[in-house]
């Protein structure tokens, strides 16, 4: 690379990373902070307190752990129902194939708050509201298309023979699919669970209506937060904590990141 | 060598569409069949036709919403679909360096929604925020609750910082994809680095380019949770973007307006999206 490509990436990506990382720098240095007036200590005083508040509130606690929950629900759902039906687009065609296709990718394309409503009523109905499942259910709407389309291009990468050796050997249907195939596309795996958490996790519209009174998810426990005197110090100790998952996924998947989006035209 | 053809390949698909089905075609069938009535309750609902598709339509904020969804979306695609290719090309020859970059990009990726608005309120607040205090001191009047422009200014900063990972990401995939023997036949061939993006990248992340148009177009055009976290639609108005004012109908329990304008604005996705389709397909055929 020329000198002068070298200082172009050098100012553009060092702007770059100005530009993403001063809110997280914003957020990381408020949480500790005290922004509220305490007993013995002075506001805008270096403090852990705001994470020991977080860990001692169960409300905050017990986010952390409904959000868990359905994120981890809808990740194996989508891994279930998904896995098969990217093998049958990898590597047959069938009558409407194309149109499947299609059809999965217009309810991608289904904003949110068109949903929500009909959801609530229908998952009312058998018992999914305030309950993980009904969750970790309906963000499969969003996230199962997704699934299948990065698994279909990492099994599609793979070449058939490497099927038909392994049924050769005496694999069984069942057999093949976990104890070749999956870890043949472990990273195709892992691309999908990162973009199937990214979602899931973060979502606020689907997750706020179906948690009316229990099960709360970590995002709406934020919400909570704001009031009359919000704790500033608490919320982005809180959003801290929040985001921690994120960034281990970020790490596990960093290098496949990229590779499960390449569509064969 | 092609797949072949077998019609048992659908048994691979029940479990998916079985989930589809319950979550997603359910639903939408109930929001169209909701979107002809006057819903009192869920058990006492009024057929009344398609009045509520007439009194919104001729009702001028909803145009003037939509036309506020629709310039959204072209700001939004006009800023992050360029700058994240350009990123994505520029990230091409870095090697392993590109890795660190994807990881940057990827950071707000796993924000929560409801604090993407948080954190940059948080930030340009001028009493204890970075950026708020530095505008203070260089004498900027940034003032997103009561100037239109400001707060327009700020949503599209923080859409910007939160979906630009996506655009790098899937821009890169399809530009790292692309045989380096391509490239150096085209540059021997002296050819430039503009000429060199045109006829030999560009063709080749089309499909790419247009999942990522397609997926930014309706997150932008519905966006909801951070353009009302940072000022609920207003100042008078000046963002109330459709999803605002469906979530509003929603929230005063008009639910049969609601599911009009759920149907309405669904349709206008979909309209854009198959149009959007059509037009590529086309232009693959020539």
């Amino acid at each position: 690379m020329s000198a002068r490509g070298l200082t172009l990436r050098a100012v553009v990506f060092g702007l770059l990373a100005l530009f993403i990382l001063l809110p997280f720098a914003q957020t990381v240095l408020l949480s500790f902070t005290l922004t509220l007036p305490r007993e013995g200590h002075v506001t805008g005083a270096p403090t852990l307190l705001n994470y020991a508040e977080v860990w001692a509130r169960p409300d905050l606690r017990g986010s952390i752990l409904n959000s868990l929950t359905y994120v981890t629900l809808n990740i194996a759902l989508c891994l279930a129902a998904g896995l098969p039906a990217a093998y049958a687009f990898a590597r047959y065609r069938f009558t409407g194939d194309r149109h499947v296709l299609f059809a999965l990718l217009a309810f991608r394309l289904t904003p949110p708050v068109v949903l929500s409503l009909p959801v609530f009523f229908l998952f009312a109905r058998f018992g999914l509201v305030n309950n993980p499942v009904g969750i970790a259910l309906v963000h499969c709407a969003f996230n199962l298309p997704v699934a299948i389309w990065i698994l279909e291009s990492f099994i599609a990468a793979v070449p058939r023979e490497y099927d038909e050796t392994c049924f050769i050997d005496g694999h069984s249907l069942s057999g093949f699919f976990f104890k070749r195939l999956i870890p043949a596309i472990a990273p195709g795996i892992g691309v999908t669970v990162f973009f199937c958490f990214v979602f899931s996790w973060v979502e606020v519209v689907l997750a706020r209506i179906l948690t009316v009174t229990a099960g709360k998810p970590i995002t709406m426990a934020i919400n909570a937060l704001y009031g009359f005197r919000t704790d500033i110090g608490l919320v982005m100790a809180m959003t801290v904590v929040s985001l921690i998952p994120g960034v281990a996924m970020i790490w596990f998947v960093r290098n496949h990141i990229a590779r499960g989006f390449v569509i064969r035209t | 060598m092609s797949n072949p053809h077998s019609n048992g390949a659908w048994l691979l698909l029940v479990p998916a569409l079985g989930i589809m089905g319950f979550v997603a075609v359910i639903p939408l069938v109930a929001v169209f069949n909701f979107s002809f009535h006057d819903i009192f309750t869920i058990d006492e609902a009024y057929w009344i036709g398609p009045e509520w598709f007439t009194e919104i339509t001729r009702d001028p904020q909803f145009w003037a919403s939509l036309g506020r969804s629709a310039l959204f979306s072209l700001i939004v695609l006009s800023i992050q679909v360029p700058l994240g290719v350009w990123l994505a090309l520029l990230m091409l020859k870095m090697g392993r360096m590109a890795v660190p970059v994807l990881m940057l990009v990827a950071l707000p990726l796993v924000v929560p929604w409801n604090m993407i608005a948080g954190m940059w309120l948080t930030l340009i607040n001028p009493e204890h925020g970075l950026a708020g205090r530095a505008m203070t001191a260089l004498g900027i009047a940034f003032d997103y609750k009561f100037t239109a422009l400001h707060t327009w200014v700020l949503i599209v900063l923080a859409d910007t910082w939160h979906w630009l990972g996506l655009v790098v990401i899937l821009a890169y995939a399809g530009v790292a994809a692309i045989p380096e023997p391509y490239r150096q036949a085209a540059a021997i061939d002296g050819a430039s680095r503009l000429a060199v993006f045109r006829y030999i990248e560009l063709p080749r992340i089309t499909g790419a380019l247009s999942i990522v148009l397609l997926l930014r177009f309706v997150d932008s055009f519905m966006i909801y949770t951070e353009a009302f976290s940072i000022n609920a639609g207003g100042p008078n108005n000046a963002t109330t973007f459709l999803s605002l004012e469906l979530a509003a109908d929603i929230g005063s329990y008009t639910y049969g307006r609601a599911a009009a304008r759920a149907m309405l604005d669904f349709l206008i996705v979909l309209t854009v999206a198959w149009a959007f389709i059509r037009i590529r397909s086309t232009g693959k055929h020539q």
